[in-house]
């Protein structure tokens, strides 16, 4: 069944979308991430505009949280305090980013941008992964026990000044790494069209030390609340949100986590985040071989500026 | 008086007494885009008939005609990528401004059995042409990414020339079914026809259609321009409520 996409202006397949959008829901209900990672270049390489398919997906992504982070919220295991300066440095973040898209757009390199960054940061990240669940999972084989990092091991950026207690994740830290990292995944996040969870999870255990118990609830709320922001910036500045686009993928992906989310139990963390490291690799090297290789037809064409008549 | 006896002699001119004219109509003077819109076929058709007032009772062909159907006209950008340090992007463009967004030629036989170069040329009628609205402001760059445009656009679908479009039926009257894709453009469309006879132009007649989005997708595609804020909001509030009833439905 064809739907009319009306701001993409163009016809789809319902089902392809809310298929698409229920099987990234698995994965990322699987994974506990929001999924715009996958979901952002599968629309691209399904003939969606960048521009539709980023800011539409970040409407996804919210949907796609909300439900995480509301059960996180009643277990009380989301430190509102810390998701207080990531929200609203992060917002700072996504302002900047709507914008570079903008002028990225305009010069006809948005493509290229997206492709990079996804290149560049799914393949950090996934490499990062992976050798780290690797690790982890020969250790097991071989029977020794995992110590998990002390979370109140300090860096020298945690004695910066401004610095914040912050109770429910008993930390006592200076706030300007808390705001440069919601800066740079606002940032990042409205950019590319992805939630970020991805990016902040390791950041909060690795860099702020936060405890396990907070991270993945504060993460979720940190997601829900860029996106909800990035989604109204879009559709103020790019206009180039749609709705319809975004509601398809929004149902397939509600549904689709549910079932991700009881499959995850049946695995091991560690091979959990095996598994998802070698998905990011997969799309990181989709855009690196899309950058390398000669393109079928080097010439391309767009509409200038916002298009036609309603 | 003298600009009198001018314009009689033009009327003269271009309607001899064996002149025809052309009867013309387009299937529907609307498409509608609803939400299950996957394109659309249109059928034009015409017939051949005296002047009015001409003493002739009939008319003799052998008739030839070219349809041109032209969309709503739109600025594109057409780019190049070229490999800078082994990776390829964008280097160079051109902006056209004024492209038709949407250009099909239908005729009954090859458009160079029909007429002359200079004749198709005048009239704006091969798609090559269609890029480049005044040739006087055309720069260099849009004479080398003119052509790549027009390609472009015809794989695409929304650029065409089919020889074999305008069918006749008898030797006065013909019919021809233009396909609109699933992602035509809204916006005007006019159909303009040309009669040829002998490699000239003997008759011409526009009729205009309109693609427009009707409905929801109307109501969401102004929203989203007109109320963008509001639009935004609705998105946002739209994604919080799916992800909470979600959460609420599966909730063991």
């Amino acid at each position: 069944m064809q739907v009319y996409l009306p701001i993409a202006e163009l016809s789809m397949n319902l089902f392809f979308l809310v298929g698409i959008g229920g099987a990234v829901g698995f994965l990322s209900g699987l994974f506990g991430v929001g999924g715009g990672f996958l979901l952002t270049p599968l629309l691209i390489f399904s003939g969606v505009p960048a521009s539709v398919a980023v800011a539409s997906v970040t409407g996804q992504v919210v949907a796609a949280s909300t439900s995480g982070a509301l059960s996180y919220y009643r277990r009380g295991q989301i430190d509102l305090h810390m998701s207080l300066y990531l929200v609203l440095s992060g917002v700072l973040g996504a302002f900047g980013g709507v914008a570079t898209f903008q002028v990225l757009r305009a010069a006809g390199q948005l493509d290229l941008v997206i492709s990079l960054g996804f290149l560049i940061l799914l393949g950090f990240v996934g490499s990062l992964m992976l050798v780290e669940s690797a690790r982890a999972i020969m250790k097991r084989r071989a029977g020794i026990v995992v110590r998990e990092k002390l979370p109140n091991q300090h860096n020298w950026f945690h004695g910066l000044p401004w610095r914040v207690r912050f109770k429910k994740s008993r930390l006592y830290i200076s706030v300007i790494p808390v705001l440069a990292l919601g800066v740079a995944i606002g940032f990042v996040g409205s950019l590319l069209g992805i939630g970020g969870g991805f990016i902040l999870v390791p950041a909060l255990v690795y860099i702020l030390r936060m405890p396990g118990t907070m991270v993945i609830g504060t993460s979720l709320l940190q997601v829900v609340a860029m996106m909800a922001a990035t989604t109204i910036l879009h559709a103020v500045q790019s206009q180039s949100v749609d709705i319809l686009l975004a509601f398809c993928l929004m149902v397939g992906g509600t549904v689709g986590a549910q079932f991700g989310a009881s499959a995850g139990k049946y695995l091991r963390g560690e091979q959990l985040r095996a598994l998802l490291a070698v998905l990011v690799l997969a799309v990181a090297i989709r855009f690196g071989v899309s950058l390398v290789l000669a393109p079928a037809d080097p010439y391309s064409t767009a509409v200038l500026g916002a298009a036609g008549v309603i | 008086m003298r600009r009198l006896l001018l314009a009689i002699a033009l009327v003269f001119a271009v309607s001899p007494a064996g002149a025809e004219r052309l009867v013309t109509q387009v299937s529907q003077d609307e498409v509608s885009i609803t939400s299950s819109f996957a394109g659309e076929t249109l059928t034009l058709f015409g017939s051949i008939e005296p002047e009015v007032g001409a003493t002739q009772r009939f008319v003799e062909g052998p008739y030839h005609v070219i349809i041109t159907v032209t969309g709503p006209l739109q600025n594109r950008v057409a780019r190049r990528k070229t490999n800078q340090f082994g990776i390829w992007l964008n280097t160079a463009q051109a902006d056209f401004i004024g492209v038709p967004s949407f250009y099909q030629v239908l005729s009954d036989a090859r458009l160079a059995d029909i007429t002359n170069v200079i004749t198709l040329a005048e009239n704006k009628i091969p798609l090559d042409l269609q890029p480049i609205a005044t040739p006087t402001a055309a720069t260099q760059e849009m004479l080398a990414f003119a052509p790549q445009l027009v390609r472009l656009m015809e794989e695409k679908g929304f650029y065409r020339l089919n020889e074999t479009g305008v069918v006749f039926r008898s030797d006065t009257f013909y019919y021809a079914r233009v396909s609109l894709p699933a992602d035509a453009p809204p916006g005007p469309y006019l159909a303009h026809t040309f009669l040829f006879k002998n490699g000239e132009i003997i008759a011409e007649k526009s009729e205009g259609f309109s693609v427009r989005k009707i409905g929801f997708e109307r109501f969401l595609g102004l929203a989203a321009r007109q109320q963008p804020l509001l639009y935004g909001i609705v998105c946002v509030a739209l994604a919080l409520f799916t992800g909470w009833l979600g959460g609420v439905v599966f909730r063991r």
